[in-house]
């Protein structure tokens, strides 16, 4: 019919972010990222061994005392593993806010005039032209390694793609209808942006928010792997792998647990991605 | 004649809601039904459980649909597909998203022909093709087969998904609003092709329409439905002449007729002064080389309290001229004064905008009553208490409960809407408001209530109003003078009751003459003839 879409009332938008997050998809990728996240934050309490005390017992498959077993050193590696996760959780939780703030920034001033698109979009594209690896051996080469250089490599590496989502959704509000009414109304060009076209356009980005956490654990574990991480002892998820690589035919249990973490974490946010993604779209 | 479409007590749920209740009708063989109703009456809801195509969700909880003895709503899906297309097909509303735009018309009728397997090789099935889209009034048919439907206009694309409806000689064709992305004069043709159809190969046509014009043009008998059900049925002609049910009583008296004379003079007498006067107005998009001509030295007065009727079909660039005059674009040439004053670039509050669209000029994300205040705070006009006793007082100007200025634009109806956008053009006190289209997207009992607000709010507040939109007959019942668009430039202008009655350019004379009457007029060889003439003329446009 002409009008079938005008019966069609959307249901409130928290409300569609919430019913997605409630289908199996979400609640798996929630329960996930939580076991996780919880595991990581109450590391303290869950094990009183210094994750960096190392112990006369090498490469010790799990045990009573070590319920993962030891590393190459003798480090306990459940004690590891959760303060690994902790340290990983607060890189990302540091890096992904940063770059999604200054991506959005970069889009909101890339609306302002066609220069600063211009200007905006090609910058974007150098970011992206930038493999990550190269990008945080070009980081690591200044600054050295450490936990800077890896907040800064994630970051830098989410800012084009929450711009290039905000710009995408502003260009498609600013051509609406409401928004020209606000401009006919008298508002200025500022306060259509920022009034009218950018609460419209930031539903998107939720997603974008759980698929770059996700990335964030990932680049983390590659950065860490090549050794351009955060510096050892310290453990991070990504470092602890690093080290089982090499042990790998013979105790295949030393990557048993951080791979389990890593994995549970990255399909976790990338659930809750999916199912925040469908939930919009509904 | 034999019946070749039964069907019984048809019940369609979505989820716990009734969207088809209980309806029932019979086709004969080569008949016309036209079924006609409001928004959410449930007629597209019927067509689609025809075919049993409803969206998910939907499904068919009782009755039957039966097909030359076939019962297509307990059809396994696999026979369902046999028939579909082959004995009963289906015409969409929009021909523009109907067609697949990278597979050439050729492609797409060989692809219906061959979905059947009818066994007709490559080059009799391209003959078909060609006498198929000969048939739908395609000139040059056999040359156009290698053509991607972006070369054919909107009436074109429509007659290109009738033809492909033809493919296989189906006994029923179920046309759902096939002319309402259409203009009058495109439409015009299209009913008469749908009637010749009919009259020739003898398929029986089921046309759903919110047009009672559109169903009176082609339709023998009719249904009228309305939440679900069936109110009213029987020969087109004696349910228009004597309407038993009162809700066809309502409908009809809220169509609004081409031979009713003009209303405004008694709602207001327009001053002397012009209030907005344009000069030379010309508007052109695009870069040097490729560019488009949308506004071509428009001329225009507008005097206070009066209503200036504009009319024109879509690309002759009245949504143009209306943006321009309220500064949303800047004109290429040409000047717009307000009260003798050039008026600039800056926002205007003087005059304001009512838009067509209900529903995307309303931000989702503000209530009623931040939507109405926001042109108040834009020219700075009064304090916070002010605002909110303002927005109040222009609830009540537009007849909406005040209590509701905390309610988010999808709680209130597309006739609600309406009232709430010209609340929000209203708030900056304007004396003159541009209304573009503001009545096409609504019902038409809901369309009479909101033009008889806009006549209030003149009577009341001397507003000047540009009323802009493509029907005649709603133009020329609240217009003082009428102005006709076409190509850009304004081709007549003149009282009302005059350009109706008496057109004196030959455009405006088409486009009365496409204005689907409620006489039940079948076209007769003059007509048809005309209207051949007419479809080679626009074709080449």
């Amino acid at each position: 019919m002409t009008t079938a879409t005008l019966t069609l009332k959307s249901p409130r938008v928290r409300g569609r972010h919430l019913s997605g997050l409630l289908t199996w998809r979400g609640l798996t990728g929630l329960a996930l990222v939580g076991a996780v996240a919880l595991a990581g934050l109450l590391a303290p309490l869950l094990t009183d061994t210094d994750p960096n005390a190392q112990g006369p017992l090498a490469l010790a498959g799990p045990s009573a005392d070590h319920p993962f077993g030891t590393d190459d050193l003798g480090r306990d590696l459940y004690s590891r593993v959760l303060h690994g996760i902790g340290t990983d959780l607060t890189l990302i939780l540091t890096a992904v806010p940063i770059g999604a703030l200054l991506g959005c920034s970069a889009a909101l001033l890339a609306a302002t005039s066609r220069w600063a698109d211009l200007a905006v979009q090609r910058a974007f594209d150098l970011l992206l032209a930038f493999p990550g690896l190269i990008l945080g051996l070009a980081v690591t080469a200044v600054l050295g390694p450490g936990r800077w250089p890896v907040v800064i490599v994630i970051a830098l590496a989410e800012i084009p793609g929450f711009g290039r989502q905000l710009r995408a959704g502003i260009l498609v509000q600013r051509e609406r209808e409401y928004a020209l009414a606000a401009r006919v109304g008298g508002s200025s060009p500022a306060r259509v942006l920022l009034r009218h076209v950018l609460p419209n356009a930031v539903d998107p980005l939720v997603v974008q928010t759980a698929v770059a956490l996700s990335l964030g654990v990932f680049i983390e574990g590659a950065m860490s792997f090549l050794g351009l991480g955060v510096r050892p002892p310290e453990p991070t998820l990504g470092s602890i792998l690093s080290q089982s690589v090499a042990y790998l035919t013979t105790d295949p249990a030393f990557a048993a647990a951080p791979l389990a973490a890593t994995t549970a974490l990255v399909l976790g946010f990338t659930l809750i991605a999916e199912a925040l993604n469908r939930g919009i779209r509904r | 004649m034999t019946t070749v479409l039964h069907v019984t007590d048809l019940t369609v749920d979505f989820g716990s809601a009734t969207a088809v209740d209980g309806v029932g009708f019979e086709l004969a063989a080569g008949d016309t039904l036209g079924i006609v109703g409001e928004s959410g009456s449930g007629k597209s809801t019927t067509a689609l459980a025809l075919l049993r195509m409803l969206p998910p969700g939907g499904r068919i909880s009782a009755g039957s649909v039966r097909l030359a003895g076939q019962d297509l709503a307990t059809l396994p899906e696999e026979a369902l597909r046999a028939l579909r297309g082959r004995r009963i097909a289906m015409v969409f509303q929009d021909p523009m998203s109907s067609l697949n735009p990278v597979l050439t018309i050729g492609r797409q009728l060989d692809e219906a022909l061959r979905a059947h397997g009818t066994g007709l090789r490559k080059a009799q099935r391209h003959a078909r093709a060609a006498e198929l889209l000969d048939l739908v009034g395609i000139p040059d048919a056999a040359g156009r087969l290698r053509d991607h439907p972006h070369q054919f206009s909107g009436g074109q694309r429509q007659r290109i998904m009738i033809a492909l409806a033809l493919a296989h000689d189906a006994e029923v064709l179920v046309a759902d609003e096939p002319t309402t992305a259409l203009d009058p004069t495109v439409q015009q043709q299209i009913l008469r092709l749908l009637t010749r159809i009919n009259r020739e190969t003898g398929t029986a046509l089921v046309v759903i329409s919110h047009d009672l014009g559109v169903i009176t043009q082609t339709c023998r008998r009719l249904l009228v439905m309305r939440d679900g059900r069936v109110v009213e049925r029987g020969a087109t002609a004696e349910v228009l002449s004597n309407p038993q049910h009162p809700y066809t009583r309502e409908l009809l008296a809220a169509v609004p007729r081409l031979d009713e004379p003009s209303r405004a003079a008694a709602n207001s007498t327009p001053g002397e002064q012009p209030l907005l006067t344009v000069r030379g107005l010309g508007k052109t998009y695009g870069t040097r080389r490729r560019s488009v001509t949308a506004l071509h030295g428009v001329d225009l007065d507008l005097h206070p309290g009066e209503t200036l009727g504009l009319v024109g079909e879509s690309g002759s660039g009245k949504s143009t001229l209306a943006r321009a005059l309220v500064g949303a674009h800047a004109p290429s040439a040409g000047s717009i004064r307000f009260r003798g004053q050039e008026l600039g670039r800056r926002p205007r509050r003087e005059v304001q905008l009512v838009f067509q669209d209900p529903y995307s000029s309303l931000n989702p994300r503000m209530t009623a009553g931040q939507i109405i205040a926001e042109p108040l705070i834009a020219h700075g006009l009064g304090d916070r208490e002010r605002r909110a006793a303002r927005v109040a007082e222009l609830l009540g100007q537009v007849g909406l409960d005040p209590a509701t200025a905390g309610r988010h634009p999808r709680a209130f109806s597309g006739g609600q809407r309406q009232r709430l956008g010209i609340a929000r053009a209203l708030a900056p006190e304007p004396s003159v408001l541009i209304c573009d289209e503001p009545v096409s997207a609504l019902d038409v009992s809901v369309q009479a209530q909101v033009i008889d607000l806009l006549a209030r709010l003149q009577r009341e507040l001397g507003l000047a109003i540009l009323f802009i939109a493509h029907d005649l007959a709603v133009v020329r019942q609240v217009s003082h003078r009428i102005a006709v668009m076409h190509g850009g430039r304004i081709v007549e202008t003149g009282p009302a009751d005059r350009v109706v009655t008496a057109p004196e350019h030959p455009y405006t004379a088409e486009l009365l003459a496409a204005v689907p009457r409620l006489e039940p007029a079948l076209a007769g060889p003059a007509d048809s003839a005309r209207a051949t003439a007419l479809a080679s003329n626009r074709s080449t446009a």
